[in-house]
């Protein structure tokens, strides 16, 4: 099962290899707004609403948690 | 660890499409609509810099190639940015607050850019005298301008047509 | 490079980046330089339930060579009260409050809530990033928050690696963090009966949890304006993970009426028969989340989508939805919606039945039950031109539940059982560099 998850992932990768742009037309990526981190704030606080709220959290990253409320 | 294997070959590769393109510029630019004309620079040590305006360690490297170019001009170095903004006045907003004080060669649509098979932003390629790329460093670190600056040293004493080493 | 250029510099680069005319992002991660990011929070619930506000700062410092140090303090104070678990009743009802020292009430017909809450929250994290070699990222982290009942302490570490031009990256994290729960009263033996006021006997001390996440995650730009990221997330949470407040009503296994009983003579104690909740003391969590962003020139859509399932018995798929519509040249209006629904914990049960057996773990509380629940709101930001931004949200939340006919029991049927909650989240916000 893992080495069939892993043989995925790899061929996966190898797919991606063709897929994106190259290093000089990065200018629409480089603009603050298409950062998928562009609000930490806004973010960190919705993680911490609906952790208080919903019996699911996280995902994004290492957020929520950390509180007596749930 | 075989992806590491495949990651040399690609960047070997790379070194030689490079390289072949390279060798085929000179004649190339006989052709007088060349934006690039490596062949008036033979003699010289050349820095062709490709960066653009939302690129931000291209900031950082602007002060750094001025510098190199008016310490070292006397000397035969030749820095050539390439600037690959799509909008020209992209480009121009830049130089009006980070000024380049050496030529600068637009590319909007990508052809030096794919010709060389730019790696990162910025990248800069590094021809010496005798008119062979020695070195491709990408990306721009403060912590490196001083080796990067020794290798330009040596380049420029080396004077004829000996190539240099990269280290 | 002196003072004067640089701060032009600056301000023109700021000036268009909202404009997305491609100058280069100087206020994200400028080097040498600190920028923060601050948020005034205002949460409220309908019915003078939990009212929440909280301020945040976050502190940015670039290095040279794409080095960060980031730094999160906030604070939030929280008000009002919280659905208990137990169930209305057609009489009023009397409840020993958590400290064991005193008793609120409820009135017939409403669902109890204890009023009790007040708390105030501190919670600082720091995290540096860096690179390691040119394709490599690493980045660790350490949190700390503490409450009147509650201390976390949390580190993580995650490495990311860009393939293939920098166009693949793929990461993967880990984190832990042990906390502690000290409730007020003491923690109370599951599915112990409310005692009176002064009967401490089922009330322990304190307890902890730890819990691990482990995290895998693969962002792939797709093209000139589109990138996407997918995480898969496990997450092992042990130790006590009860809701120390949250208590179930005892009924009647034909009314469903609440079990009465009669405080001892001369003391207060609840009026009814309710017994604390009890979870199983270990819970592993999956979820598979996948986010987009797309520049139709220069608006911005993003899209997210998570899906979760744990070992309690709970699915739940999360979808938002935000698009980031420029204003002039300056200002930018970003609607939002956001769509949650789960399923019921397998131990979810609205009320206990007198007399039948015990279950090993019951909670009444809704956030395990079955509900869905919807955000719609709107954020704007303007640019000064100073190069600062502020912004401000405004977002509407409410939540319907559900309880299955088949857990519903006699009278049961014909009162409030599962009260929508409605909340406003409003937001201040103000993003500026030293």
């Amino acid at each position: 099962m893992k080495l069939l998850g892993l043989f995925i992932a790899a061929l996966a990768l190898q797919g991606c290899a063709s897929v994106g742009v190259e290093p000089w037309q990065r200018d629409v990526l480089a603009r603050p707004e298409m950062s998928l981190d562009a609000s930490p704030v806004d973010a960190a606080i919705d993680d911490h609403i609906y952790f208080s709220k919903e019996a699911s959290s996280g995902g994004r990253g290492f957020g929520g948690g950390g509180c007596g409320c749930n | 660890m075989s992806r590491f294997g495949a990651d040399a070959i690609y960047a070997n590769t790379c070194r030689f499409i490079v390289l072949a393109a390279l060798a085929w510029l000179p004649s190339l630019a006989m052709a007088g609509a060349e934006p690039l004309d490596l062949a008036r620079f033979r003699g010289k040590v050349v820095v062709i810099d490709f960066w653009a305006s939302w690129c931000a360690p291209c900031r950082q490297s602007f002060p750094w190639l001025n510098e190199m170019q008016a310490r070292y001009r006397d000397r035969g170095l030749v820095v050539i940015g390439v600037n690959v903004d799509r909008e020209r006045a992209e480009a121009d907003r830049f130089l009006q607050q980070t000024p380049a004080d050496f030529q600068i060669v637009y590319d909007p649509d990508g052809v030096l850019a794919s010709r060389y098979q730019v790696p990162g932003m910025p990248s800069s390629y590094v021809i010496g005298r005798d008119g062979q790329q020695v070195e491709v460093h990408i990306g721009f670190r403060k912590d490196m301008r001083e080796r990067r600056e020794a290798e330009l040293e040596r380049l420029l004493s080396s004077g004829g047509a000996s190539r240099v080493q990269p280290q | 490079m002196s003072d004067d250029r640089n701060l032009t510099a600056r301000l023109a680069a700021a000036t268009c980046a909202l404009l997305g005319t491609g100058a280069a992002p100087v206020m994200a991660d400028e080097a040498g330089r600190w920028s923060f990011d601050t948020a005034l929070l205002y949460y409220g619930e309908n019915d003078d339930r939990v009212q929440d506000v909280s301020a945040t700062i976050g502190a940015k410092r670039a290095f040279d060579d794409e080095r960060l140090l980031n730094f999160t303090l906030s604070a939030d104070t929280l008000t009002g009260a919280s659905a208990s678990g137990a169930i209305a009743t057609d009489t009023p009802q009397t409840f020993t409050s958590p400290s064991g020292k005193a008793v609120y009430s409820t009135p017939a017909g409403k669902t109890p809530l204890d009023d009790t809450f007040h708390d105030t929250r501190f919670a600082l994290n720091a995290s540096w990033t860096q690179p390691l070699a040119r394709l490599y990222t690493l980045s660790a982290g350490l949190g700390f928050s503490t409450e009147y009942d509650y201390t976390h302490l949390g580190a993580n570490v995650s490495l990311a690696r860009d393939f293939n031009k920098r166009n693949t990256t793929i990461s993967a994290g880990l984190a832990y963090s042990q906390d502690d729960i000290d409730p007020v009263g003491g923690a109370p033996v599951p599915l112990s009966q409310m005692r009176d006021v002064g009967d401490l006997s089922n009330k322990r001390n304190s307890d902890s949890k730890d819990v691990v996440d482990v995290l895998f995650g693969v962002t792939q730009v797709l093209s000139r304006t589109t990138v996407l990221r997918v995480n898969y997330s496990y997450s092992q949470s042990s130790g006590y993970l009860n809701d120390p407040y949250k208590i179930l009503s005892v009924v009647d296994g034909t009314t469903g009426d609440t079990i009465l009983r009669a405080p001892a003579p001369g003391v207060a104690g609840p009026t009814g028969v309710y017994l604390y909740e009890s979870r199983p003391d270990s819970r592993s969590k999956q979820s598979l989340y996948a986010e987009m962003k797309h520049a139709f020139g220069a608006p911005v859509l993003y899209g997210s989508y998570r899906f979760m399932t744990d070992d309690w018995g709970i699915d739940s798929h999360t979808g938002e939805v935000r698009l980031r519509w420029p204003l002039g040249s300056a200002s930018y209006v970003e609607p939002v919606l956001r769509y949650y629904m789960q399923s019921q914990a397998d131990f979810y049960r609205p009320s206990l039945v007198q007399g039948a057996a015990l279950p090993a773990y019951a909670s009444a509380d809704f956030r395990l039950g079955e509900f869905d629940a919807v955000t719609v709101g709107a954020k704007f930001g303007h640019q000064t031109s100073a190069g600062n931004e502020w912004s401000a949200r405004l977002e509407y939340y409410q939540q319907n539940g559900t309880i299955s006919h088949e857990q519903l029991i006699g009278n049961q049927f014909g009162r409030e059982q599962y009260p929508d909650l409605k909340a406003v989240i409003a937001q201040f916000g103000y993003r500026f560099g030293l």
